[in-house]
């Protein structure tokens, strides 16, 4: 059996996926023995900037027990399709069995792993997705609910320029969420639309169904880039702050991938919000990420 | 000159409304005789075209040879025998070489080369703008006494309107039309594929069919101002469609042509993050293509193009934003033509691949008519598989690898000459001019 890889969230099958949550649940409340990945050398390969996502990602590499290389090539160097066959080869060569991949473009994961005789984990491909960011989001809920069907989360902000939203998009369908884009168009076209997935320009209207929102960065560039007019028009809009948490349900919880940008999607006293979850999220993507190389690991002795 | 006679074809010819069994008579380059069961003279060479369509030889007016400058992707020779290949007697080639096809020393130099290489005619459509740079005036009348068709900047738009529009006035008295290439850069930015709901999906900067139908209402309103012949490249949009209708109903002298692969293809190409498919203007939508289709039949699209632009396997190869747009059509055009419309009289499918673009460039072609240059394209309705390995282009990289396309050309004579058989190409030492 060929290696599997992580490339977005569907490439686990819904009982793969249901299995992978399962088991960082597990992890979370035992540790597992640290020999998991025993001598699997496992290549942390970082052509863009990341703090959270990589050392997230070596610590649950430490806790499973591989040998860790790390290595953060500028985004240029190993541009070329023709490079990226070469690269594939060499570090099969040497002896990398998994390769933990961050790239300023989408596709760059699916097209390594498309050439790597190993696993690759997409830890955020441009704009088309961030598989562990979207498990560690659905652990969250998981741990919150207990279930997925029939639940109501609603994303919002900058969803077209998001691989957080793209991978929580095709994970929450997967499992039988409801989703609520929200946005206005310039960041939120009509073409995100689709079963299982609403549209909506209005918050306000949305909050009081909501069993999760999950807040995405806004960044300043947006309106310089004319996609956004002064960032006060926006949040007057779409900025989640006391007086909207306050029309969200009692029960509803507050999500963010990070780093937020204090004062722009969301305001201080929304982040202190005991309904806040955002280290949970953060505390939660060391297990998903463990049980990711976990399962990964099982595939290829399989 | 020796002398050819095909015999036992249909010979299907619009310009003449033939549509009959007809043996053809070839003499000194030229067609010398069209009648039943013609019998062969001494010394005279037969092709057996049993079972098969004789047409006048097949113009593509939307090609990229690469020479000067990117021989490593293709040359004059390699064209044209990826020409005669697919079946096509001319290609008229596009000028964003390196340099620019803007000066006539250069267009000189294409038809010397044209005539080394001995196979398909190669005619050049000349740069638009000095340097292909939008900002200064070519010399038109000095390149059309040196042999340009057309001019066109093809591969960029010009993006001043002003500028274009100067050009048309100074060159309305010129028939050579302007061919337009229409992508606004701006609404296109970093572009790899068609905006919507794929490149939604897949994180892609997609390019929206606005980019192509803002310059084409431009184009055609600049057209309806000057009065200049105007031909759009590669028309990939429904509403695109709708500029040409009402530009054509308020009198514009305006044509437009469709390329294989915006008939045949959709922008659902790119799952595999990979470039074989990244093409401008990019591949649209299934309602797009219909469209596309549609108007074929109706007449409202006038040629048939390939946009055939080759490109070495390791540039696309690259990611997706580096790789060049483009890929190698004209070895499957005339299958690919006839897999988007397999219920296209082949009236219209000859009109459209001949009569038509020869007339639209003042070419002597796209005629069996006596004493017209013999120019001829033999085709087959016989399915066949492509394989891009097996191509004479030096381009490898096309999206239809692999499809099975039913109609194959299997002869192609040019001047009175075989330049192709049955797999073959026979380059000649010259052809007659």
């Amino acid at each position: 059996m060929a290696p599997r890889s992580l490339i977005d969230v569907d490439s686990l099958t819904h009982e793969e996926l249901e299995a992978v949550l399962d088991r960082a649940q597990r992890f979370r409340s035992a540790a597992p023995a640290r020999d998991l990945l025993a001598g699997v050398p496992v290549l942390n390969l970082f052509f863009e900037q990341s703090t959270r996502t990589a050392t997230s990602f070596t610590l649950a590499e430490q806790r499973v027990g591989a040998d860790i290389i790390t290595f953060t090539p500028g985004a240029s160097s190993l541009g070329k399709g023709e490079t990226i066959a070469d690269t594939a080869l060499t570090l099969a060569g040497i002896g990398v069995r998994v390769i933990v991949v961050r790239h300023p473009e989408s596709g760059f994961a699916r097209r390594l792993a498309d050439v790597f005789d190993g696993s690759v984990v997409n830890a955020g491909d441009g704009r088309h997705a961030h598989p562990t960011q979207a498990l560690l989001d659905l652990l969250t809920l998981k741990t919150e609910y207990g279930r997925f069907a029939g639940l109501h989360v609603a994303i919002v902000g900058d969803i077209v320029n998001s691989r957080v939203a793209r991978s929580n998009i095709v994970g929450m369908r997967a499992l039988g969420i409801e989703i609520t884009l929200v946005g206005p168009r310039t960041l939120l076209p009509e073409s995100f639309g689709r079963a299982g997935v609403r549209i909506a320009r209005d918050l306000d209207a949305v909050l009081p169904s909501l069993d999760a929102i999950m807040m995405l960065r806004i960044q300043r560039e947006r309106t310089t880039a004319a996609l956004l007019p002064a960032l006060d028009d926006y949040t007057a809009r779409y900025q989640l702050d006391a007086t909207r948490a306050a029309r969200l349900p009692a029960h509803a919880v507050i999500m963010h991938p990070g780093p937020y940008n204090r004062g722009i999607e969301l305001t201080d006293d929304v982040l202190a919000d005991p309904r806040s979850r955002y280290v949970q999220q953060v505390n939660n993507g060391v297990f998903v990420r463990m049980a990711v190389l976990d399962f990964l690991a099982g595939t290829r002795a399989a | 000159m020796s002398a050819l006679l095909i015999r036992g074809g249909r010979v299907v010819d619009p310009s003449e409304g033939l549509d009959a069994l007809r043996d053809i008579r070839v003499s000194d380059g030229r067609i010398s005789e069209i009648g039943e069961h013609l019998a062969a003279r001494p010394g005279e060479a037969v092709v057996d075209a049993t079972n098969c369509i004789v047409a006048p030889g097949f113009v593509d007016m939307h090609v990229h040879l690469r020479e000067p400058g990117q021989t490593h992707k293709e040359t004059i020779a390699t064209g044209a025998a990826a020409a005669v290949a697919g079946g096509f007697t001319t290609v008229a080639c596009m000028p964003n070489t390196e340099p620019a096809l803007d000066s006539p020393t250069l267009l000189r130099e294409i038809a010397r080369r044209s005539d080394v290489a001995g196979l398909a005619r190669v005619v050049p459509i000349a740069a638009l703008t000095k340097g292909r740079k939008g900002e200064e005036l070519a010399p038109y009348h000095k390149l059309a006494e040196a042999g340009a068709v057309a001019f066109s900047d093809d591969g960029t738009t010009v993006a001043s309107p002003r500028i274009l529009r100067n050009a048309a006035q100074y060159a309305c008295d010129l028939p050579q039309p302007f061919i337009s290439h229409c992508i606004d850069i701006d609404l296109h930015g970093a572009a790899v594929m068609h905006e919507g709901v794929h490149s939604a999906r897949l994180g892609l900067d997609g390019s929206p069919g606005l980019a192509e139908d803002i310059v084409v209402a431009r184009d055609l309103l600049i057209a309806h101002d000057t009065g200049k012949a105007w031909h759009i490249a590669h028309l990939s949009t429904a509403i695109s469609l709708d500029l040409m209708r009402y530009a054509r109903s308020r009198g514009v002298r305006a044509s437009c042509e469709v390329t294989p692969h915006h008939l045949v293809l959709c922008d659902d190409r790119f799952d595999d993050y990979r470039a074989d498919a990244k093409v401008a203007p990019p591949l649209r939508e299934e309602h797009d293509a219909a469209a596309l289709r549609a108007a074929v039949r109706s007449g409202d699209i006038d040629v048939f193009a390939t946009d055939h632009a080759p490109h070495g396997l390791d540039e696309k190869a690259q990611l997706l934003s580096q790789a060049p747009v483009g890929f190698t059509g004209l070895e499957v055009a005339l299958g690919a033509y006839a897999y988007a419309l397999p219920d296209l009289s082949l009236d219209r499918f000859i009109t459209m691949g001949a009569l038509n673009p020869a007339r639209l460039l003042g070419l002597d072609a796209g005629t069996l008519a006596i004493g017209a240059p013999a120019d001829i394209t033999i085709f087959a309705e016989r399915p066949w598989t492509v394989d891009a390995k097996r191509f004479f282009s030096k381009g490898k990289n096309t999206p239809f690898d692999g499809m099975t396309l039913p109609r194959r050309v299997t002869t192609t004579i040019v001047a009175g000459a075989i330049a192709f058989h049955d797999g073959q190409i026979f380059p000649r030492t010259a052809i007659a001019r």
